[in-house]
């Protein structure tokens, strides 16, 4: 568990494509490169996989904020999946802006399994500004 | 209207007595003047209840689902955004072109009957008929003409395919788009989208929070079509059956992304919901968003495309911070 | 009894809502609903039918009914107890009150059901006659007098520019004694007003279909061909049940997180394909045709058999307005064999 630092601590839920963006995360770890324990990664086969479901049911079990991590466009695994997550997941954003929650709080990163030290600068970079906002209540399921 | 009723019901009958087809769906007059809800016509006889009037809005196409299971061919009338319909079913492999004939009705709009008894509180109303450009409302003590235009349904002022695109046969001649629709198409949206995102959270939280979950949003649309839905599932249950916001906004996020790029705008969603919840206006911004973000698109044009979320460009523009 | 001009109905709410939390019809955005009152807020005394009916206050549509947490041992709340805030329902139609009394046969018949019975005691209903019908209005077919309602605390008999209260219990005396301020004393002019204005409303109330006798006619429906064409047309929403003010059905789900849970009943609808849907996968009411069926048969065949021969329908015309396929109690009354009337 992290050192909880005064005041609030925000939950991430991170969906890491398994061939990239996890990868990315390994490399973070073996070149010691830090990001935050906010952060709770969840491996998927691909971006392509992430159902807007998951997104909203993060945020309802407790996320303050939601990232979905994959492989750069061009290099999906299985070809396409990420330009399907690229259509998919700007409408998505647009769409949760439009109903008033804040857009800030989903955001969609393209990070190779080269990019260790991107990883960790996007998970640096979104927890602090999560922490900005605030803990999330909308969406939240109270029970 | 008589001779289009006439022209409804000698093609119905025709084609049920050739053996064409053996159920049709289009629609019936019942008890009060605003009820023309849709009808089974199974035999020739039968086709003299067929009427097309001015609350002949509710969409037939949903009903090929099941009647195409049974019937092995099923003649269907349609106006311009029920046809779109058609071509949802088509596009989303739930229905073959060979198993409907398609009788297609170019629909100058429906009327709203909430504000015909808007315009007529106290005297009874009887009827009310279509006459050319005007309204004939028939009273207890009496009769009084209207302009159509004032009376339609706000879906209808929006409509950009009064005519049928995809029919076997045009029953009468094509009607013109009305003037001023793209103006209104989005007029709405906008108007949300103006606000604070605080302001825009509290709109849609009051606007949800008259949601009972009836689910008739989701079972009149011919774009909500699966086979079974997650939000019917047990286990694992994706929709809690408690009715609070954040399910509420699940359900709502859900049905609306799951017809992104796929709504053909025909509008009953938010037509039926008995809580007067402005879908429409979600709907419309998933569309507003597809344009921009990847070209204009109108769902239910051509069977043949794929919806704009089921495909890709390589070019696509992103809409969160690609760095 | 007492009366109040309409034109000082703030003063009356502002004096009510000291009371009790005080709830009435109010339009807001497209429909009519039941809110709390605040300042802010007139109540809409024309509309008949709110979009939902006043039911929702005895038997909300989600209700935590059990609390458990798990430490070294199970702990168990009962949070039943914690119904039953003081409240005031002003503005309940006849039908709408004639709904409690069948609900009450339902949830205060044996085993009692305990929140349903803390909300129903600690609630003043006052019921508001009315004048003009609606065109899907058919309480008279159920013997409701759309000027009168027996079973509410309180009538406000409507005489045009006045409301002109008449207490129907003692619950009804006491807040009725409690307004002295605001309210003036009615006369025997206006008892006489308030005859008129029932007698009026009455006569231009039609019955629009008779339910005499139907109960037993359907002792021997239930294999009917009729069935099997009229629920082609549903489409398996939830619109009519959840609009009705007698539907009562409901589920109950668990949520669990973790080692806490609660326990929750919410309304279920007959018309859903999962409300008979099995453990094992088994559903004894496999397709719409079955779920219609009952829906009819409940209303018109088992609640009548069940609780002394009422009809599990009081006429508001809900269903016939809201039904997005116009399949509605009126049309399936007449074809089942039930008398057309005063069209």
């Amino acid at each position: 568990m992290p050192v909880t630092r005064e005041g609030f601590e925000p939950l991430i839920v991170a969906f890491c494509c398994n061939w990239c963006s996890y990868a990315g995360a390994d490399l973070a770890g073996t070149s010691r490169q830090t990001y935050p324990s906010n952060v709770r990664v969840i491996r998927v086969p691909c971006s392509g996989r992430v159902n807007p479901g998951f997104i909203i049911r993060a945020f309802q079990r407790g996320a303050d904020g939601v990232l979905v991590a994959g492989c750069h466009p061009g290099d999906c695994h299985y070809h396409s999946g990420n330009y399907h997550a690229r259509r998919r997941f700007t409408i998505l954003k647009q769409m949760l802006d439009y109903l008033g929650i804040e857009p800030e709080r989903f955001q969609v990163r393209w990070i190779s399994g080269s990019e260790g030290a991107k990883f960790s600068a996007v998970m640096n970079e979104l927890t602090e500004n999560v922490r900005k906002l605030g803990p999330n209540r909308k969406l939240r399921d109270a029970r | 209207m008589s001779t289009a009723n006439g022209k409804i019901r000698s093609s119905a009958a025709e084609a049920l007595a050739e053996g064409r087809v053996t159920l049709v769906l289009g629609w019936r007059k019942k008890d009060f003047w605003w009820q023309s809800p849709v009808a089974f016509v199974e035999s020739a006889a039968e086709a003299e209840q067929l009427t097309f009037d001015p609350f002949s809005v509710y969409n037939p196409v949903k009903y090929l689902l099941e009647a195409a299971g049974c019937h092995e061919k099923v003649g269907v009338f349609v106006k311009g955004c029920d046809s779109r319909g058609i071509n949802r079913l088509l596009q989303d492999k739930r229905l073959e072109r060979e198993q409907v004939l398609i009788f297609g009705l170019p629909c100058s709009g429906m009327v709203d009957p909430v504000k015909i008894r808007a315009a007529f509180p106290a005297p009874k109303i009887c009827e009310v008929a279509r006459d050319g450009e005007e309204l004939l409302v028939r009273l207890s003590d009496g009769q009084e003409r209207v302009q159509t235009a004032d009376f339609l349904l706000e879906k209808c002022l929006t409509c950009r395919h009064p005519n049928p695109v995809v029919y076997d046969r045009l029953l009468w001649e094509r009607v013109p788009v009305r003037s001023g629709v793209d103006a209104l198409r989005f007029a709405r949206v906008s108007s949300v989208a103006q606000q604070q995102i605080q302001e825009r959270y509290a709109y849609w939280t009051r606007q949800f929070s008259r949601c009972i979950r009836c689910f008739a949003c989701r079972n009149t649309c011919p774009a909500c079509n699966c086979r079974s839905c997650i939000f019917d599932q047990a286990e694992p249950r994706w929709l809690g059956k408690a009715s609070d916001m954040s399910d509420t906004l699940n359900y709502q996020i859900t049905r609306a992304f799951h017809v992104a790029g796929r709504c053909f705008e025909c509008g009953e969603c938010e037509r039926i919901c008995p809580a007067g919840i402005p879908l429409q206006e979600l709907n419309r911004r998933l569309i507003m968003d597809i344009d921009k973000y990847f070209g204009p698109y109108e769902a239910g044009l051509a069977p043949g495309d794929l919806p704009p979320l089921g495909t890709y460009r390589g070019e696509d523009p992103a809409g969160f911070d690609e760095s | 009894m007492k009366k109040i001009a309409k034109t000082k109905l703030q003063e009356l709410w502002q004096r009510l809502s000291a009371e009790g939390a005080l709830h009435l019809p109010v339009r807001s955005d497209r429909v009519v609903e039941f809110v709390r009152w605040q300042e802010d807020v007139s109540a809409d005394l024309d509309a008949l039918n709110a979009f939902l009916p006043p039911k929702k206050y005895f038997y909300p549509q989600t209700e935590t009914v059990l609390k458990y947490q798990f430490e070294d041992t199970l702990q168990l709340t009962d949070v039943s107890s914690l119904a039953g805030e003081k409240t005031i329902l002003f503005g309940v139609r006849p039908c709408d009150a004639a709904a409690f009394s069948l609900m009450d046969k339902v949830y205060l018949g044996e085993p009692v059901d305990e929140a349903y019975r803390r909300r129903r005691e600690s609630t003043v209903v006052i019921a508001l006659g009315c004048l003009e019908p609606e065109e899907t209005c058919f309480c008279l077919a159920f013997d409701i007098d759309p000027g009168k309602a027996p079973g509410a605390d309180l009538l406000a008999a409507d005489t045009g520019t006045e409301l002109v209260f008449i207490a129907q219990s003692s619950k009804g005396e006491e807040l009725l004694a409690k307004l002295n301020g605001v309210l003036q004393e009615a006369t025997s002019g206006d008892e006489n007003k308030v005859k008129d204005a029932q007698e009026r409303a009455r006569e231009k109330y039609v019955t629009r279909v008779s339910v005499h006798g139907l109960a037993e006619k359907l002792d021997t429906f239930f294999d009917s061909v009729y069935w099997d064409r009229l629920y082609r047309r549903c489409i398996a929403c939830g619109t009519c049940t959840y609009l009705c003010p007698t539907c009562h059905c409901f589920d109950l789900q668990e949520y669990a997180a973790g080692r806490s849970g609660e326990r929750i009943r919410c309304w279920d609808a007959c018309m859903f394909p999962d409300f008979t849907q099995m453990a094992g996968g088994h559903n004894p009411r496999p397709t719409q045709k079955e779920r219609v069926r009952q829906r009819f048969m409940h209303k018109l065949n088992y609640f009548p058999r069940q609780h002394g021969g009422e009809y599990a329908c009081v006429g508001c015309g809900r269903c016939v307005r809201q039904c997005p396929v116009h399949l509605d109690i009126l049309e399936v009354i007449r074809e089942m064999g039930g008398a057309v009337d005063g069209r």
